[in-house]
């Protein structure tokens, strides 16, 4: 075993109440990091899922033509803000109703395709233009009226929609990181504390290295090693806990969520996102280790006088 | 043979102020390889400093101190710790590593100089076999006398094999009996060819092995 690491696992065991508090701390700071993390990822997805969706439906006249209808489609095929336009005849508007109303045939039963009108449903690419499409696509001769599908909290009108999908995703974001970041800030000031006292506490000792011809490097090794472990340690704890924790609740939440595809569906795909955010924790405690246990150290140099 | 190849260490007037007050003035002497020097004077003569100089903790502030022709002054501070593992230091208060045993103690200085941990038993224990504690290998510093703490110290000090050995009152916490046995260790080691310096106001020491002194007193050498 490397002597720097085993000094480092010395320094713990004989300070074990200082290195539990530092675990700990640092344990809540990358359980939440875990969090967020999935956090924001399952509010990006909800977005696309929004963004990607049929979400404006324009439902046709009974009188519409064929040719009609396929240069209102070649149109709103062209438009650059439009996607995904597709054409629902009135016999696949009927079978689409008989499919949601499987659970009562009775419901199905009663209703012949010429009561259901055709229609086209696209999606645009960014949800700005939801309001400005919906107006220029209502104005056509053939076209009756014009639905929006991605209504959230029963929003009258489609700017609210719009904006309440994207504030939500904004405060995901910015709340979560504002969370994390202030949890860093917390356990950076943890870890430099510990190691400060680390240092305090080491000053003879170092002092008596630096006589014996010790150098900077084999001075600092142990501490920062000591501040890896606990890091890697947090990191390590804290992602277990989430993605226990998100195994266990996921059947429920992806139940809820239906077809929005907030969280990957096949095992592979969640082991892979866990996998990412785990990489990224290691990389930024890390950096929060070094950087903590560095800023420590360096409030003990001493120049030659 | 130049005067720089038979002087190992030299300074030419030296002096070192802290702030406005000198501790040392307008000092010059050389060592040469292999001899026993005493730095004698009363507290506050600038003893330590000297040593200080030597091991480049502090450098002059007028003057050049040079140790194998190498001005100390001139050192960077990334040359230091190679300098610094060619040479042994025994403290008054022993500076030894509370929280390891006398083993670790020493071969701590070993894993310094980077030499291999396989060979670090064989060394050690014949430098604690030298220094008579072998059966104390496994104690802590605390479990030990003022007498054994300071061949503790000198244990981890001659485990590098040094050039030079600096001493600052080795003997300051140590009985009479005690500092005689450490002196007869610090004999025997000079005899080996290694330069001892060593600080001291034992008097009694100083008469009784007959070394060349240096006494400072009032910032200056007032007899060599």
């Amino acid at each position: 075993m490397n002597k720097h690491f085993k000094t480092a696992i010395s320094y713990i065991r004989r300070s074990p109440f200082q290195a539990l508090s530092a675990s700990f701390v640092l344990t809540l700071t990358f359980f939440a990091a875990t969090l967020v993390s999935l956090l924001v990822y399952s509010s990006s997805k909800l977005l696309t899922y929004f963004e990607t969706r049929p979400q404006v439906i324009a439902f046709l006249k009974s009188d519409a033509g064929d040719t009609d209808i396929a240069s209102l489609q070649h149109k709103l095929e062209s438009n650059d803000h439009i996607r995904d336009v597709k054409y629902v005849s009135k016999e696949e508007a009927l079978s689409i109703y008989k499919k949601a109303t499987s659970d009562n045939p009775l419901l199905g039963q009663l209703v012949s395709p010429s009561i259901f009108p055709s229609s086209l449903e696209f999606s645009v690419t960014d949800l700005s233009f939801a309001q400005g499409t919906i107006d220029e696509v209502k104005g056509e001769s053939i076209v009756d009226s014009v639905g929006f599908t991605a209504a959230l909290g029963g929003e009258s009108s489609l700017n609210d929609v719009i904006g309440r999908l994207k504030t939500v995703t904004t405060y995901v974001r910015v709340g979560g990181i504002v969370f994390v970041g202030l949890l860093a800030i917390t356990s950076l000031v943890v870890l430099l504390v510990i190691t400060s006292m680390r240092v305090v506490g080491r000053r003879e000792e170092i002092e008596i290295l630096n006589l014996i011809g010790a150098t900077k490097g084999f001075i600092r090794s142990p501490l920062m090693i000591e501040a890896f472990i606990y890091t890697l340690f947090g990191v390590v704890l804290g992602w277990a806990i989430a993605f226990i924790a998100v195994l266990y609740l996921a059947p429920s939440v992806v139940t809820y969520f239906g077809e929005i595809p907030i969280l990957p569906k096949d095992a592979l795909g969640l082991f892979g996102l866990f996998g990412i955010i785990l990489g990224g924790e290691i990389l930024g405690g890390s950096l929060l280790a070094v950087s903590g246990s560095l800023l420590a150290i360096s409030r003990v140099k001493k120049a030659r006088q | 043979m130049s005067q720089e190849e038979v002087s190992q260490i030299s300074f030419k007037e030296v002096t070192k102020t802290y702030g406005s007050l000198a501790a040392l003035d307008n000092i010059s002497f050389e060592i040469k390889k292999g001899e026993f020097v005493f730095i004698t004077g009363p507290s506050g003569a600038g003893k330590t400093t000297i040593l200080k100089l030597i091991l480049g903790q502090v450098i002059p502030s007028k003057g050049i101190v040079k140790v194998d022709g190498l001005d100390i002054a001139s050192l960077e501070e990334k040359n230091l710790p190679d300098y610094r593992q060619k040479i042994g230091t025994i403290f008054q208060d022993f500076k030894v590593l509370p929280e390891r045993t006398v083993f670790e103690n020493v071969s701590v200085a070993l894993a310094v100089i980077g030499l291999p941990e396989t060979e670090w038993e064989e060394r050690v224990k014949h430098v604690l076999k030298l220094v008579g504690l072998t059966r104390q290998m496994n104690h802590f510093p605390s479990q030990l006398s003022g007498g054994e703490l300071q061949r503790v110290s000198l244990a981890r000090a001659l485990s590098v094999n040094p050039k030079i050995i600096l001493a600052d009152e080795p003997t300051g916490n140590l009985d009479w009996e005690t500092s005689d046995t450490l002196m007869e260790l610090l004999e025997k080691i000079n005899k080996e060819g290694k330069t001892v310096i060593m600080a001291t106001h034992n008097m009694e020491i100083v008469k009784k092995y007959k070394k060349r002194v240096i006494h400072v007193e009032g910032a200056t050498i007032v007899e060599k």
